[in-house]
């Protein structure tokens, strides 16, 4: 019937809980440190957007546009070398007569890579040089190598009659970012679980300051038991770090990054959040003050994570396999794991705050 | 006599802080806290017997078809990134795998060819052996992705198999030999007759006679060079399986601790052997070992600032403040064991990964850094929630701003504004010189001291039990450090390390970009924090009512923090030292100062002129209110930035 619904609605609108969780909120705008730690957020991804320009610039030319690498070739092998060096995009090679006409080269800054080849017993030797501490050096030896590895691929070919094993087939390159992962595996989860962590510190702290302060007395004059206090405050936080999570991949997603999954993901940030505050509650009430608490948060927080990477779904890779759509069922039976435990977890923690003595507090 | 009486008094304050009593880890959380370890521990634990060992993150994340039969399964199966799925080119219409590595046939000569769609792009293999299969990929930037990862993981397979190989010269028929060379002029460095030596290497490299010559010459120039003796290769490369042994060290000193179990472990920056083993003088294990060093200035930070704010809750601070001390001993007894505790930390670290003296002088100012941001924000907090939040932002700022540039360190001298470079440079046994060092610490060990500067002007009874919004502690902290008009031209110039910070981090930030869009941006970035900080203080002073609000003081005022700042400003000519200004970016930031050319006196005396009359333009908006002082910063942040584009226009 919906008209009951709605009175339903409103009755727990009214909630004392609810009202509790409204304040904390409002403390929080009022503090404006939730703007500080959407600042600090965007600072995150702000500058791990800039380390993935950074590395793709270093290690993938096709991106940084005019550095064209001129190698200077010299020696026996000169001839293999320079085709193996035409087959990459952004190394041409030029063949010298001698070693110190290649370094003259070099020197005048004509070429910003020597190999010297020499062939010594059915080897090939190489000597590459590269330019010392310029933005050159890390693309001339990555590239450099590639050349050297095709060059090593095309003798092993001419060889094969020596071999007993067979190398694989190389395919052909087709300039993927070798970097694509890292904005799915490091920085979404990054993105992700940090709000969570942050929610659960801001419980630690939000419970523990008022028995510091003593003002838990005074809200206990009020009708509320001390389980519907922590309630309240433990649904506020845990209702903001989703928020935030799910804002940061909109903001992904804008940036033109493909994200999957999104209910799924929501799901697992919400029972991470119920899991991590429940698990802060527990602490803000059994340490014996603020600074041992936030330690014990902190540091097991830490631990639960690090340790939670040895399970077969691990937050972080499952997050990962979710956004990046390559999520398989035991993912997706993951996530459901994650909210089973989080139920369980909040119903323990909750029975352990109805056993607290809150004027032992 | 009296400085003995002042140490004492400030030694006994760190034992009341370092004692037991003050010092919350009682038993009860010690045993929680076993409790949390031995569960963790039974995780790992569990996950290790069902066998799960610890996951990569990117574990499976490119989903490849390939049939069980097919030569590149195990290849698929041994790469943690790729993941095994039926080969089934529907799957790869509906997006359900990534890459599709075709079945080969019965004779191993099938080619199969797709369906030119749109959706999907074949890539042939180059037909050099006898099997030829085909390798599809979904068109999409994931799809090329996985297609780049399926690569590295066919190359590495292929250095597996031909370890084993027994014909080594047919397996490794390419051996390569990396060394470096300067391009620039040869003069001052130690290789002057380098075209000679790369005579030497040639012949080196031709004849198997001129072995034992020129072994001796290379000796000579180890440090120049990193080639290794060419028979030591050989000997390896016969025995199959090889293991890298830095044995290419350019350092001595760091050849020596062989000691250093995680060196060993991950020695970067090998020279020689086949192609698949040189590698590019990415510093990433010297990075990750950098990196060790700032975890444990989380955990100190977070008890410091729990201390401090401790003290300002139910005026627990007033005892000490009552007592015969002086604040900055107060402050400094409580900082005092901390600082140790931090100390401890870099020089255990240090000895565990090698580092030396270099690496502990180096960490000490991020240390100091991390202390006094947290003591101004613990100063600054209403309660431990804002407190945690200070604490988070400083972790996270100052771990970005020192361990990001280091990602450079063999790249830009603009990694060397961070000290953390050091420490790379350190373990990669590089020489570091006075000028580096300078550079990449002063800002911090200036900045740090300022901080603390700050933190005890509002270290007093009527800031530390009040409730005030941040931003205007801040203002009171600022207004704490003025007395007379004169003291504005000393803040300014005290503001000299945060904008060099700032305008080197903007450096850091923009130069990624194309040179068109971050010279304009940097240029306006740099008037404006130079404006705030000339101006900010002013404002302070102000707003106390320090000052009467009459035209003629807020003249006064603005000229004395132009004076002030220009004066301050040459002291930033250290970032000469290191060559920052040679880069387009840097000079940018640093020509407007006068800090790079030499010019006329006219030219000298511009730079001063400026910093007056702005800084006067902020003052005459600050004397009124807010939001006049922030109209008139904007004003101020144009004229500014006018002029730095006229200079850099008239240098290019």
């Amino acid at each position: 019937m919906p008209e009951s619904d709605a009175e339903g609605v409103r009755a727990w609108l009214r909630n004392k809980r609810l009202t509790i969780a409204k304040r904390e909120l409002r403390v929080l705008g009022r503090e404006k440190t939730i703007i500080l730690a959407l600042v600090i957020q965007l600072f995150v991804a702000g500058f791990s957007g800039f380390l993935v320009v950074g590395l793709v610039s270093l290690y993938d030319p096709a991106s940084v546009e005019g550095l064209q690498i001129e190698a200077a070739v010299t020696g026996d092998a000169s001839d293999e070398l320079q085709v193996a060096i035409d087959q990459q995009d952004s190394m041409t090679a030029t063949e010298y007569n001698s070693s110190a006409d290649a370094f003259e080269a070099f020197e005048a800054g004509r070429a910003q890579a020597v190999f010297e080849t020499s062939i010594r017993e059915d080897r090939i030797q190489v000597i590459l040089t590269a330019p010392e501490g310029s933005i050159e050096t890390t693309l001339v030896v990555s590239e450099g190598q590639q050349a050297l590895r095709a060059l090593e691929r095309t003798e092993r070919t001419e060889r094969a009659a020596d071999l007993s094993v067979q190398p694989l087939e190389l395919p052909a390159d087709r300039g993927g970012n070798p970097y694509f992962d890292f904005t799915y595996t490091v920085l979404l989860p990054l993105l992700v679980f940090l709000p969570v962590f942050i929610s659960g510190s801001i419980t630690v702290d939000s419970i523990t300051e008022e028995v510091d302060r003593g003002t838990l007395e005074l809200l206990r004059v009020a009708p509320i038991s001390l389980t519907e206090i922590v309630d309240g405050k433990a649904l506020a936080m845990i209702a903001i770090a989703p928020i935030q999570a799910m804002a940061w991949l909109a903001l992904l997603s804008l940036n033109g990054v493909t994200i999957a999954n999104w209910g799924w993901l929501f799901g697992l940030v919400t029972a991470s959040a119920v899991v991590v505050v429940a698990f802060a509650v527990a602490t803000a009430l059994f340490a014996s003050d603020r600074r041992a608490a936030q330690l014990l948060f902190s540091v097991g927080v830490l631990l639960l994570f690090a340790a939670a990477s040895f399970l077969p779904v691990n937050p972080a890779n499952t997050a990962a396999l979710l956004a990046i759509d390559s999520a398989t069922t035991l993912t997706y039976l993951g996530v459901v794991a994650t909210v089973l435990v989080a139920v369980v977890i909040a119903a323990g923690v909750r029975l352990f705050v109805g056993r607290v003595d809150a004027n032992a507090l | 006599m009296k400085l003995r009486t002042r140490l004492r008094r400030i030694w006994r304050i760190a034992r009341w802080e370092a004692s037991p009593g003050s010092t919350s880890l009682d038993r009860r959380t010690l045993l929680a806290g076993l409790f949390l370890v031995v569960l963790a521990g039974s995780i790992v634990g569990s996950g290790l017997v069902f066998g799960f060992g610890g996951l990569s993150p990117n574990q499976d994340i490119y989903r490849v078809g390939i049939d069980a039969d097919s030569p590149y399964h195990s290849v698929v199966e041994g790469h943690s990134a790729l993941a095994v799925r039926p080969a089934d080119p529907e799957l790869l219409e509906s997006g359900e795998i990534d890459m599709l590595v075709s079945p080969d046939g019965n004779s191993g000569t099938v080619t199969l060819t797709a369906e030119e769609d749109a959706d999907t792009s074949e890539v042939e293999l180059e037909p050099t052996s006898q099997s030829r299969i085909s390798v599809i990929h979904a068109q999409t930037e994931k799809g090329t992705a996985a297609l780049t990862t399926f690569r590295v993981a066919v190359e590495r397979y292929n250095d597996r198999l031909m370890a084993l190989e027994a014909n080594q010269t047919a397996a490794y028929p390419v051996s390569v030999q990396l060394q470096y060379r300067s391009q620039q002029s040869l003069v001052d460095r130690e290789g002057v007759e380098q075209p000679d030596d790369a005579d030497d290497d040639a012949d080196d490299a031709d004849a198997d006679d001129d072995d034992d010559a020129d072994a001796d010459d290379e000796t000579d120039d180890a440090d120049e060079d990193e080639t290794t003796d060419e028979d030591d290769t050989d000997d390896d490369r016969d025995t199959g399986d090889r293991i890298d042994v830095d044995d290419d060290r350019e350092d001595p000193a760091v050849d020596d601790d062989d000691g250093s179990l995680v060196d060993q472990l991950f020695g970067d920056g090998t020279a020689s052997g086949s192609p698949a083993e040189i590698s590019p003088p990415f510093p990433f294990s010297s990075l990750l070992l950098a990196f060790v060093f700032l975890v444990p200035m989380n955990f100190i930070i977070q008890a410091y600032g729990g201390t401090i704010l401790n003290e300002r809750i139910k005026r627990r601070g007033e005892l000490l403040l009552v007592a015969p001390l002086t604040r900055l001993d107060i402050v400094a007894g409580k900082t005092l064991p901390y600082l140790a505790a931090a100390v401890a930390a870099i020089t255990g670290i240090s000895l565990a990964i090698g580092g030396g003296l270099i690496s502990i002088l180096a960490v000490l100012p991020i240390a100091l850094a991390f202390l006094s941001a947290t003591f101004v924000g613990a100063m600054f907090a209403r309660s431990f929630k804002e407190l945690t939040f200070v604490t988070v932002t400083v972790s996270v700022f100052l771990t970005t701003y020192v361990f990001v540039p280091a990602i450079f360190t063999n790249v830009t001298p603009i990694a060397l504004i961070s000290p953390l470079t050091l420490v790379v440079m350190e373990l990669q046994g590089e020489a570091i010189g006075i000028g580096a060092y300078a550079f990449s610490t002063a800002p911090f060990y200036l900045g740090s001291s300022i901080l603390f500067l700050l933190g005890v002007g509002v270290y007093r009874e009527e800031d530390m039990f009040t409730q005030k919004p941040v931003p205007l502690k801040f203002l009171d902290a600022l207004d704490a450090r003025l007395r007379g008009p004169k003291s504005v031209a000393v803040v300014s110039a005290l503001m000299i390390p945060f904008v060099f910070i700032a305008e080197l981090l903007a450096i850091a930030v923009l130069f990624v970009l194309p040179i068109e869009v971050s010279i304009p941006i940097i240029l306006v970035t740099i008037a404006a924090i130079e404006e705030v900080a000339k101006s900010i203080h002013i404002y302070a002073g102000f707003e106390s009512d320090r000052f009467g609000r009459s035209t003629k003081m807020a003249l006064l005022l603005g000229a004395l923090s132009g004076i002030g700042f220009f004066v301050a400003e040459k002291f930033t000519a250290i970032s000469q030292v290191v060559g920052l200004p040679e880069l387009a970016l840097g000079e940018a930031t640093l020509t407007p100062a006068g800090v790079t050319p030499t010019a006329t006196l006219a030219l000298l005396a511009a730079p001063l002129a400026l910093h007056v009359v702005t800084a006067a333009i902020s003052a005459l908006g600050a004397k009124r209110d807010l939001r006049w002082y922030l109209g008139a910063l904007l004003v101020a942040t144009l004229v500014h930035a006018a002029y730095n584009f006229a200079v850099v226009t008239i240098y290019a």
